[in-house]
């Protein structure tokens, strides 16, 4: 027994260790000087430019035609950070995930970086010296021809520079058409304005004046062009102290961000949605409706709140949907108070894609410009684009990636990123945005203001343009303004009087309405993917390693099944089944997910894609396509849904790359899991809470370990749950800010995944509406930090101000303090993930990123820092001026980005600080506080408001 | 039967005592041949342009900062551009063969590739503004920079020598006012102004391993 008890010996292990790796390095040591590295000044440095430091500058960038307004970082010349615009009145500094992660677009070594033409079979490289006088010649015979056979095939724009050359091109070209595609439009917004009010109009919805928020299909904090904005406004009417707190119906059939957050959720197939809308208003009108209690208590509360409720509608719904909606919202006297109406880009005039193609087939098109948008991926899949392109002598494709359709056209152009960019564009509230080049192209690009100047012979420069667009008439010190701000001050539309129509909605047939499990009436809803929006993004690593916020899943899609309609079906998790839709077939994966509608299928658009490039899928170097591409089943009569879907369970298994289990299936198990969760991601109603403002918290216990003696600063952070939406910017902000690597769809099957903050994502409740509960996941900074006790190294030490620090150079990978790490935040490099940028070539790789943050190698453990970087630049720069970084001076990267403001970051030895406040409030409990580590960071419970007669019957 | 005959023991304890100190030996020709000491101090490459600081900061007297120019606001003291060159070579020494680089890149446009003397590895995260604001002077680094015909790195700029000070910064520190002051000297005993300093400034420089590793 004795021999089993080690006497301490005089020789430490650690001591043993420091020989050993001492000796190891001096063998390699051979007593030279390391490799002499160069400065290179400036010839001339230019005014304000501080060598090693890092400016600002606005700029934006457009998706569907409205604008993000960004703060871009630049070091040294090259942007390596995109945060939001804090001047811009609805961005507010904030970013989505999507908008941060457009920093490695730029860098991406699949960013088209020069010209190729398509010949007979094989494709050239070519240059713009090559193009243009060959270009030019061929435009002067058309527009001999006054533009006859000359096409522009654009994604919808706000840009006023790019709209002003439409009408030179117009002049120039009379015989030219325009044509407008993107998969994700809002047509069915427009219809249903011009339905209700003659017009193409656009909702302003104004939350913070709505006490009784209706949600139909609507994801106004997810995929909403405001959603920022949105859900800053939301999270400000959810606090526990307003007198009036907003409550929040959704009525959906796949979860969305919005659903999530939803104190009351319906979960009703998209079909159905038409008709509920109709009884509500029946009900709202006075009638008696027997639809349930769920209508009954939400049109109650919409009588009893007239003037402050908003009843907002998805882009999937028909424009009859959007036309009741109006007019309820009109009737109810919610018009002008908790929404307004601004104009709204009407597309009238403009060619449909499907007269394009149909134009293509019969030969009638000559020339055709391609600006942007990937229509041979993401066209309807009747109108067979590919093979429409054919028929087409010249087809031109301007675009990021030589992509699918740059495959299919005779030429592909570069195109250059917004980052390299002049251009203008307009955000939600129509602010006039500007986008201003942080860099020169990397490599020569173009971007479509250029190619479109160049058709039309314009006799500007693109910045000159933009400038007569965006400011016409300034002066040169407002043009400044304009340049420094990123957008123009008090530009936003003003809102316009709507005045109602009269018009009536037929109800739906019957068969619309079927409820059986059957085939052939089951629905398939197409959405925008989360993360890959409908497929531009599906080249972007990070974009495909970031979880869905719902469904926990990387790197590829799934057909979205209830509980109910996959065991009606005899479809499993985590299967192959078959989707069909009249002749067109689609084998994909499937899975079972909570909240889902019965009867629906959900699947996202934006996978699949074969020509993406090294990350998303290139077919011509048998790179595995990532995902399922739904486009392959959407046809232009069913862009949203489709009613009369059979699915066929195939039997095959597929592994999804979840970060997340699936939620545990026996009832047993399901149980326990829902008892922890209670105590790990706090949720009381907003009623219990007013009865007991406090929380239970553990009482102090005895430690064995001897607790830092705190003096001076203590950092900690505080993430309010009641405010978090689980919208993945700060995961974006912190992967741009410490340079945290990607590891590939098999490495994340394997739990190896490396994200520093991790969205922990909970169901409880019925399978059919689930309470979702959010739950931001960092480094806890624990003040006897279990990972600390059991490193044999000393690799992880804490600092005086109470960090958890990380040493790379002493990380000998044994894993034990992940072991130890009750959180699970310590992530391992088990490979070099940053392996391709050491490689020849990879200049441009390279330049993406952040200086400050060690790039980690194979073998070494990491996790959250508190942006230690952040904190030390922060306290030498107040430091150096002889006073100490005041309160919310120091911002971490997620909390910088958060467009709901839930996480704070400071100081707790000061007792005046936000984030020791918020440490101090009564919703504020520590995570398995029973372990007595005393982690830094406080969370905040999360409170619901559900409606009194529901909640019994919903849970 | 013996083999060997019995000098032979004798030989033995000679084999394993010279087996030893080889080893002794190798170790310590390793430790000292390894240690940033002999591989980094003394360290002085040659340069494009043989800019001696003895003539530019020593004899003509110029300040550190006049090149310099953010060394206290930035974590890079930065390396002038060649126009800061060119505000006295546009004029003076003209025609000299020495200064062609410096003239070839004022005509060209393109940077002058000078040797970095004082290279710390690129995990280390060392600000120039944090320690001159301070009170830490060029020279306690960098050493006698105003007689140096060609720079060479004076310290061994090891951790072990940066932790020295920053537990023990006393004896370095001096008004900041003198930091660029390649000849001040203490009137009373260093570690007392130093002291001194610290008080007044509030210094309390940390060893935390987050303070230089990030």
């Amino acid at each position: 027994m004795s021999s089993l008890i080690r006497e301490p010996s005089d020789v430490s292990r650690r001591r043993f260790l420091q020989v050993m790796g001492a000796s190891m390095a001096l063998a390699s040591a051979s007593g030279c000087h390391w490799e002499t590295e160069e400065i290179l000044p400036f010839q001339r440095r230019p005014e304000g430019r501080v060598p090693g430091t890092t400016r600002r500058f606005a700029t934006s960038i457009e998706c569907s035609g409205v604008a993000a307004s960004l703060l871009v970082t630049s070091y040294d010349g090259r942007p390596i950070k995109i945060e939001g615009n804090p001047l811009h009145p609805l961005d507010r500094g904030a970013a989505s995930a999507r908008s941060q992660a457009a920093i490695l677009d730029l860098y991406d070594p699949d960013h088209s970086r020069g010209l190729v033409q398509a010949f007979e079979g094989a494709s050239y490289p070519r240059s713009w010296k090559e193009f243009d006088p060959w270009f030019a010649g061929h435009m002067a015979q058309v527009r001999a021809r006054k533009g006859a056979g000359l096409r522009i095939l654009s994604e919808p724009s706000s840009s006023l520079a790019l709209a002003s050359l439409r009408t030179r091109l117009a002049e120039l070209h009379p015989q030219a058409r325009w044509v407008e595609w993107e998969p994700c439009a809002r047509t069915n917004k427009i219809a249903g304005s011009k339905l209700a009010f003659g017009r193409a109009l656009r909702v302003q919805p104004r939350i913070e004046q709505v006490n009784t928020l209706v949600c139909l299909d609507a994801d106004l904090f997810g995929l909403h062009p405001a959603a920022l904005a949105n859900a800053r406004a939301f999270a400000a009417r959810r606090r526990p102290e307003e007198a009036q707190p907003l409550r929040l119906w959704v009525v959906e059939s796949s979860l969305s961000l919005t659903g999530a957050a939803a104190d009351q959720r319906l979960a009703l197939r998209d079909e159905q949605i038409l008709p509920f809308l109709l009884a509500l208003e029946a009900r709202l009108a006075g009638g008696k409706a027997a639809d349930g209690l769920f209508l009954e208590s939400l049109a109650d509360e919409l009588l009893a709140q007239r003037g402050a409720a908003l009843i907002a509608v998805g882009p999937r719904q028909p424009a009859a949907v959007h036309a009741l909606a109006h007019r309820i919202n009109a009737n109810l006297g919610n018009t002008g108070k908790t929404l307004l109406y601004s104009e709204e880009s009407d597309p009238a005039g403009v060619m449909e894609l499907g007269e394009l193609a149909r134009e293509m087939e019969a030969g009638a098109v000559e020339t055709l410009v391609v600006l942007g948008g990937n229509p041979v991926y993401d066209a309807p899949c009747e109108l067979e684009f590919r093979r429409a392109l054919r028929h087409v002598p010249l087809a031109l494709h301007l675009s990021h990636y030589r992509d699918e359709t740059s495959r299919a056209c005779t030429w592909h152009l570069p195109r250059a990123h917004a980052l390299e960019s002049w251009g203008d564009c307009a955000s939600w509230d129509g602010t006039r945005c500007l986008q201003q080049p942080l860099i020169d192209p990397i490599f020569p690009r173009r971007t479509p203001l250029e190619l479109l100047g160049a058709i039309c012979e314009a006799k500007l420069g693109a910045p000159e343009l933009v400038r007569a667009c965006v400011a016409p008439g300034a002066s040169d010190e407002q043009w400044k303004k304009i340049l420094h701000d990123g957008f123009v001050e008090g530009s936003a539309a003003r809102p316009v009087e709507a005045a109602l129509a009269s018009f009536s909605v037929p109800a739906p047939a019957p068969r619309a309405l079927a409820k059986e499990l059957r085939n052939g009436e089951l629905e398939l809803v197409f959405a925008p993917d989360r993360n890959l929006y409908d497929g531009r993004s599906a080249n972007n690593s990070w974009l495909q390693e970031t979880p869905d916020a719902i469904t926990k899943m990387t790197w590829g899609n799934a057909a979205i099944f209830a509980a109910e309609t996959a065991a009606a079906l005899g479809v499993e998790d985590s299967t192959l089944v078959k989707l069909k839709l009249g002749t067109r077939e689609l084998e994909v994966a499937a899975t079972v997910l909570p909240g889902q509608a019965t009867g629906s299928i959900t699947l996202h658009l934006g996978h699949g894609r074969s020509a993406a490039g090294l990350v998303g899928g290139l077919e011509q170097e048998n790179i595995e396509t990532v995902g399922f591409d739904a486009y392959r089943l959407r046809s232009s009569d069913a862009l949203d849904r489709a009613g009369s879907l059979e699915v066929m369970p195939t039997g095959k298994s597929w592994q999804l790359a979840r970060t997340t289990d699936p939620a545990v299936t026996d009832s047993i198990g399901r149980k326990q899991m829902e008892g922890l969760v209670e105590e790990l991601a706090r949720v009381r109603t907003l009623a219990d809470f007013r009865k007991e403002p406090g929380s239970e918290r553990e009482s102090e216990h005895e430690s064995l370990w001897n607790k830092p003696v705190a003096e001076g600063v203590r950092w900690g952070m505080a993430i309010d749950l009641n405010s978090c939406i689980g919208c993945n910017a700060c995961a974006l902000a912190c992967q741009a800010e410490n340079n945290v690597p990607v590891v590939g769809r098999e490495q994340v099957i394997r739990g190896r995944e490396m994200s520093w903050i991790r969205i922990d994502r909970y169901f409880t409740g019925p399978e059919r509406s689930p309470r979702v509960r959010f739950q931001p996941l960092t480094c806890q900074h624990c003040e006897s930090a279990p990972c600390e006790e059991v490193c044999p190294v000393a690799a992880t030490m804490h600092s005086a101000e109470g960090l958890n620090d990380m040493v790379y150079n002493r990380c000998i990978g044994t894993r034990y303090c992940a072991n130890n790490c009750p959180f699970k935040v310590r992530r391992f490099n088990y490979f070099n993930y940053h392996k391709a940028i050491e490689a020849e070539g990879a200049e441009v790789q390279r330049m993406l990123y952040n200086p400050e943050v060690t790039i980690r190698h194979r073998g070494v453990m990491e996790k959250c820092t508190f942006c230690v970087q952040r904190i030390q630049a922060a306290k030498i720069h107040a430091k150096n001026e002889g006073r100490a970084p005041a309160d919310g001076e120091i911002v971490t990267a997620c909390q910088q980005t958060c467009p709901t403001q839930a996480i704070v970051f400071g100081d707790l030895a000061d007792p005046k600080s936000r984030v020791a406040r918020l440490h101090a409030e009564s919703r504020g409990y520590a995570m398995l506080a029973e372990l007595n580590i005393g982690p830094r960071t406080t969370y905040l419970e999360k409170l619901v408001n559900p409606h009194p007669a529901l909640e019994e019957h919903d849970g | 039967m013996n083999v060997f005959p019995r000098w032979m023991n004798a030989l033995r304890v000679l084999a394993g005592a010279s087996v030893l100190a080889a080893g002794v030996y190798v170790v310590a020709l390793f430790a000292y041949g390894g240690s940033p000491k002999t591989i980094n101090a003394g360290f002085s490459p040659e340069q494009p342009v043989p800019f001696s600081h003895a003539l530019h900061a020593g004899e003509l007297g110029l300040d550190c900062r006049y090149c310099h120019t953010t060394v206290e606001i930035a974590a890079r003291a930065a390396i002038p551009p060649t126009e800061t060159c060119m505000n006295c070579h546009l004029r003076i020494r003209t025609q000299s063969e020495l200064l062609k680089p410096v003239f070839d890149s004022w005509a060209s446009g393109e940077p002058v590739h000078w040797k970095r003397v004082h290279d710390l590895p690129d995990y280390v995260y060392f600000d120039h503004s944090a320690h001159v604001t301070r009170g830490v002077g060029c020279v306690t680094c960098h050493g006698r920079i105003d007689t140096m015909e060609r720079v060479r790195q004076e310290q061994p700029l090891s951790m072990g020598w940066c932790l020295d000070c920053h537990r023990n910064p006393a004896p370095n520190l001096r008004p900041p006012e003198f930091a660029t002051a390649m000849d001040w000297q203490p009137e009373r005993p260093a570690a007392e102004v130093g002291a001194e300093i610290m008080q007044q400034r509030h210094l309390k420089p940390s060893t935390d391993c987050s303070t230089c590793h990030r």
